[in-house]
């Protein structure tokens, strides 16, 4: 159907009908500005409409993501409520029930007509995970990624990070974490998120803008038990030193040392852990990154899939990766807030030695 | 980059705002002229500019329905001049208090009556949609753009009894199809 505007393309009018009239530069000038207003005060408007509009989409969804028992993935919903899921897209199924536990949010900033709202925020007791969704009037690639960190008050001390995940062209949703402050414990943490530009990966190009948020996430209620066990095998020694639980997730944090031997022989030593449960449970988990004096010597933690409340033990099996890396297929890059500098290796040949350390047990206090 | 005639068409569907100043700039005496045509028996000036802020918001906000060239843009903007021109005359005359300064205080209009507004005409162009091609161009040029039917017979080549009859015909088409339409529906 033909709206007005567009019937009236099909309209003859006799030119000869019209008239021009005399008009000066200050009647042009006033025309101008009132329609420069007018096109402003609209777009404000329709953003504003939009916001009300998602903003009572995600509590609708929400409602419906505790009411199920099995919520379903993100993926079948049309716009991405559980971010938290779709990131993860099943592989660890990690964060299946964060976003039962976290914090609506809803925060947007819009910046050169890129529009970036914080979904969900959650914090356990070490690790606080944010969802956010980038809304832009054009395409951003396939890789954009953003890099200015979560800054939380009080330290400067904190890791972690998911990349942005494409939607389609306009809209692209992420997860972005923080880690390992100095002082454990905190019932709420205060943190803001600055974010100058969004890059895109392999190209020099990138959007500048201004967005900011700041805000406080009060922590999920966590069951914290301090852990001393202790492992050493080959130069490398473990150290668990604490288990937080919580509603949604397990993090298990721990000790790296490593003896000079090792240091002197090997570029780099990669810790995992795995964990079962005396019932037979397999948690999939995701390690936070870390902090320490080097790159050997460090603390770190790993968060892992909800705890089955039936499991009284915990087993956990670490796995050691020593790496020297050779010229050809050096560590790859790293990236800093200065640049991205390669890590040159001088051996001329990989090498990789991998040990698998003794299980330790941890006891559930029930 | 600038907006000249060769490209502003393009440039204010792309919502470029210089080419508001174009557009503005070039076709505002035709603008004033047919909204003076229309207006001036209300010798009130502040509906003439807001008429004429209306029309070129339009414009910028319904670029994109526009097809055709720099020629056909004239006689385009032209008509929705035109027909805003009646709109607004039309409004006036129904509410002879409009006083210049309830303009100023509320230059847009109400929710409320935008939507009325949108109804009623929504509802006339959906009737108007299923006339065909001549009598569709004919109920607009009578009704819309208040054209004189010697006028529209001339540039038709009909003579007054073939137009008497396609209006005829068009109107009870259309009272047909207006009682068949819903309930809720918002006839004028």
């Amino acid at each position: 159907m033909k709206d007005i505007y567009e019937l009236l393309n099909d309209v003859k009018l006799d030119e000869k009908e019209f008239i021009e009239v005399e008009v000066n530069d200050l009647e042009k000038a006033k025309v101008l500005n009132t329609l420069k207003t007018s096109i402003k005060r609209k777009k404000k408007w329709r953003g504003w409409k939009m916001n009300v509009a998602a903003a009572a989409m995600f509590i609708g969804l929400s409602t419906a993501m505790v009411g199920l028992t099995f919520p379903a993935y993100a993926g079948d919903i049309p716009v991405v409520g559980d971010i938290f899921r779709f990131l993860d897209n099943g592989r660890t199924g990690l964060y299946d029930n964060y976003k039962e536990f976290s914090t609506e949010v809803n925060m947007t900033e819009e910046s050169k007509g890129v529009a970036i709202t914080i979904n969900d925020a959650i914090f356990d007791g070490e690790t606080i995970a944010v969802t956010y969704s980038v809304k832009s009037e054009k395409p951003l690639g396939d890789n954009p990624f953003i890099m200015d960190t979560l800054g939380v008050r009080g330290t400067n001390r904190m890791s972690g990070s998911l990349g942005i995940t494409k939607v389609d062209d306009y809209n692209y949703v992420g997860l972005i974490t923080a880690s390992n402050f100095e002082e454990d414990d905190r019932d709420v943490v205060h943190f803001k998120w600055d974010i100058d530009r969004i890059m895109f990966e392999g190209s020099d190009e990138a959007v500048n803008g201004s967005w900011k948020f700041a805000l406080s996430v009060k922590a999920t209620d966590a069951e914290v038990t301090a852990l001393n066990h202790v492992t050493e095998q080959d130069g490398v020694q473990l150290t668990m030193t604490k288990l937080a639980v919580n509603p949604m997730s397990y993090t298990v944090s721990y000790d790296i040392q490593v003896a000079q031997s090792v240091k002197d022989k090997w570029d780099a030593v990669e810790v995992d852990l795995a964990i079962t449960d005396d019932l037979g449970n397999v948690y999939e988990g995701q390690n936070n990154g870390g902090y320490g004096e080097n790159s050997y010597d460090h603390h770190t933690s790993k968060t892992f899939q909800k705890l089955d409340p039936k499991a009284t033990k915990l087993f956990v099996t670490p796995h050691i990766v020593l790496r020297n890396y050779s010229t050809d297929d050096s560590g790859g890059v790293e990236i800093t807030k200065d640049g991205v500098k390669e890590i040159v290796s001088t051996n001329t040949k990989s090498e990789r030695e991998e040990h698998t350390q003794e299980e330790i047990v941890i006891d559930l206090q029930k | 980059m600038k907006s000249n005639e060769k490209n502003f068409i393009k440039r204010l569907q792309r919502q470029e705002e210089d080419a508001l100043e174009f557009i503005v700039g070039a076709y505002l005496p035709l603008i004033k002229g047919v909204t003076y045509k229309v207006l001036a028996p209300l010798q009130n000036e502040g509906i003439v500019e807001e008429c004429i802020n209306d029309i070129f918001l339009s414009i910028w906000n319904n670029a994109l329905k526009f097809k055709g060239d720099g020629t056909d843009f004239r006689k385009w903007i032209c008509a929705i001049a035109k027909f805003k021109a009646i709109d607004y005359y039309r409004q006036a005359m129904k509410k002879v208090e409009f006083t210049s300064e309830y303009m100023e205080m509320n230059a847009e209009k109400s929710v409320e009556e935008e939507l009325i507004m949108m109804e009623n005409s929504s509802e006339l162009i959906k009737l108007i949609n299923r006339l065909d091609p001549i009598d569709r161009e004919i109920f607009m040029m009578k009704y819309f753009l208040g054209i004189s039917t010697e006028d529209i017979c001339k540039q038709f080549d009909l003579t007054r009894t073939a137009f008497d009859n396609r209006i005829y015909r068009g109107k009870k088409k259309f009272s047909v199809q207006a009682t068949s339409l819903t309930f809720g529906g918002n006839l004028i």
